[in-house]
């Protein structure tokens, strides 16, 4: 099973370094259950119509050692519900990254990724050739690959579908 | 070339002669610990049944659980989750330590910070085992796999080494040390790798003063923290140890990311300013600072050397009137050993609340702060909110610089009251 390409634009371009994702609700939001709710509060300081402009497969764009801090899950459970599809940084906080992953929700490292995108440029993951390719300006960024835990994570579409489909017999082999 | 002590310690989980960093294995995790919180234990609890069909963990011997968080509970689906994991401990054949303390601390006096052992908890300040050679990683929704499964899948994380050098002077603390590290080497310093620290200087440093360094190096962006267990660390861990293993230690020829040599000998007391880890500053620039509330606690600080050190500060001196200092002993253990030194009759008699060890005052489900107030604190964190309202203000500081904040009502140097 391979990870399809993901194509959408940069819904947003978070150019704060050490990036708490926590913003993206709000602390005063960050205890609300109801995804419809939290879809809505999203990024309402930052640009209110957000929500309206988004659409189904966009993508978002950090800067280093994006999710520092004290990383919630809620605000990626509601950029999910708005459409979004994956998240491309500069690098990322591993307490975030391993968060995200075991939901299954994409996250590319890509050096260089922020002076070679605008907002609302077209994005391709191509997960084969690992690059990022930017559709608007017509170039290509290499990422790192993923671990392979993760990238299996991903396929299964988070830590449950992985833990099901690991090789017992293999397991079972190793001392 | 040699290999660092997180490399044998996995090449050792893994059943292999050796790994190296980049290397992706399967690894036994020697414990398997975590405290109970909602959204993290009763939901793998259900998923290992529902998802997996297993009713019991295998090798419960191998498992912890502490209940440290929501205690005491105050709402009965709080106490409703306690059951639930109290019951799971005795279906399951697990320990459940209640009320002993914070997990963290507990489990290294309970001996589960074996020398040269893996641990997974889903909370990343578990790293603080790494104060006896132990590899604690803090793994987040990810532990479901330790529960699941024998081995869990991981990268073998590269190693940036640290060596502190030099002694500290008085009414500077671990804790300083610390935010010294992130301010030196910078918040993403370490991502994804463990943080080895090293040098002359930890022979000088309490064995608590070693658990506030590993407790919070997340902040480096390191999935851990190490140190090469001396006698000190090993005269403590090994009588404790739950398993039977030799102590493992970094070769002298070791590979590591990058190594970094720190002076703390001219190191001053430093404040964290909100709203982030890495807003490291020195404390005489905001000293003055107008502050309400005062916590001494938490799984980084709040050990015998914090609460000696600011009985020291307030002995004979009173908590500025409408301050509120909190004093929160990082476990029972340490509480009775501050009653028995006379430590606690100090500070209560300055105006401390005192009270039993619980998470609770340092992510803000007691002792909450309204709009507008201000908290001095040796709590893990000074995120926005973290403490009660969204637009209160946590600025982290030693345990020292608490107490003489809590006389001043600002937040204040300690060394002034440690002089003479």
């Amino acid at each position: 099973m391979a990870l399809k390409p993901l194509i959408g634009r940069a819904a947003w371009i978070f150019d704060e370094i050490d990036f708490d994702v926590d913003q993206i609700v709000g602390v005063k939001n960050i205890k609300i259950k109801d995804v419809d709710e939290l879809a809505r509060v999203a990024m309402a300081s930052r640009d209110p119509d957000f929500a309206k402009s988004v659409r189904h497969g966009d993508l978002l764009v950090g800067n280093h050692n994006f999710g520092y801090g004290h990383p919630h899950y809620p605000p990626m459970i509601a950029m999910r519900k708005l459409g979004i599809s994956g998240v491309i940084a500069e690098s990322f906080s591993p307490g975030y990254w391993r968060g995200e992953i075991a939901m299954g929700f994409p996250q590319i490292p890509c050096p260089g990724i922020l002076e070679n995108v605008g907002r609302w440029d077209i994005l391709e993951v191509d997960w084969e050739r690992s690059v990022v390719r930017n559709v608007t300006r017509a170039l290509e960024l290499p990422f790192e690959p993923l671990p392979e835990a993760d990238r299996l994570m991903l396929e299964a579409g988070g830590l449950i579908g992985y833990l099901h489909q690991r090789d017992e017999a293999q397991e079972k082999a190793q001392p | 070339m040699g290999f660092t002590i997180a490399e044998k310690i996995l090449a050792r989980a893994a059943g292999l002669d050796s790994v190296r960093a980049g290397e992706e294995i399967k690894a036994k995790p020697d414990f398997v610990i975590a405290y109970d919180f909602p959204g993290y234990t009763d939901v793998i609890f259900k998923q290992m049944k529902d998802e997996f069909g297993i009713n019991k963990v295998a090798e419960p011997e191998r498992f912890a659980l502490f209940i440290d968080h929501m205690v005491p509970a105050v709402t009965p689906q709080e106490e409703d989750l306690h059951q639930n994991t109290r019951d799971w401990g005795i279906a399951n054949n697990v320990p459940v330590y209640e009320r002993k303390g914070i997990g963290h601390q507990v489990a290294a006096e309970l001996g589960y910070a074996t020398p040269g052992a893996f641990a997974v908890h889903f909370d990343g300040h578990i790293s603080q085992l790494g104060t006896f050679g132990t590899l604690a990683i803090g793994v987040r929704r990810h532990l479901l796999e330790a529960f699941v499964k024998e081995f869990i899948q991981i990268k073998v994380p590269e190693t940036t080494r640290v060596n502190l050098n030099g002694r500290l002077r008085r009414g500077v603390m671990a804790r300083d040390v610390f935010h010294h590290i992130v301010r030196t080497l910078g918040p993403a310093s370490c991502r994804f790798q463990v943080l080895e620290i090293g040098g002359d200087a930890i022979e000088h440093l309490s064995i608590e003063g070693r658990q506030t360094i590993n407790c919070l190096a997340m902040f480096t962006g390191a999935i851990t923290a190490i140190m090469n267990p001396d006698d000190k660390a090993l005269a403590y861990a090994r009588e404790r140890a739950r398993i039977d293993l030799e102590p493992v230690f970094s070769d002298p020829d070791a590979t590591y990311a990058a190594v970094h040599d720190i002076d703390i000998t001219e190191l001053e007391p430093i404040v964290v300013v909100p709203p982030s880890p890495a807003n490291t500053k020195d404390l005489k620039d905001y000293a003055g600072t107008e502050v309400h509330v005062g916590y001494l606690g938490s799984c980084a600080s709040g050990r015998l050397e914090d609460l000696r050190i600011a009985a020291e500060v307030l002995r004979g001196k009173q908590v500025k009137p409408g301050f509120q200092l909190h004093v929160v002993p990082t476990s029972q253990e340490i509480m009775e050993q501050a009653s028995r030194e006379g430590v606690l009759t100090d500070l209560i008699a300055a105006g401390a609340f005192v009270t039993s060890s619980s998470c609770d005052y340092c992510f803000g489900r007691m002792g909450v702060m309204s709009d507008g107030q201000r908290a001095v604190s040796t709590g893990t964190l000074n995120v926005q909110g973290r403490m009660g309202s969204p637009d209160s203000e946590i600025y982290i500081v030693n345990a020292a610089a608490v107490a003489a904040s809590a006389i001043e009502g600002r937040i204040a140097d300690p060394r002034p009251y440690l002089e003479g």
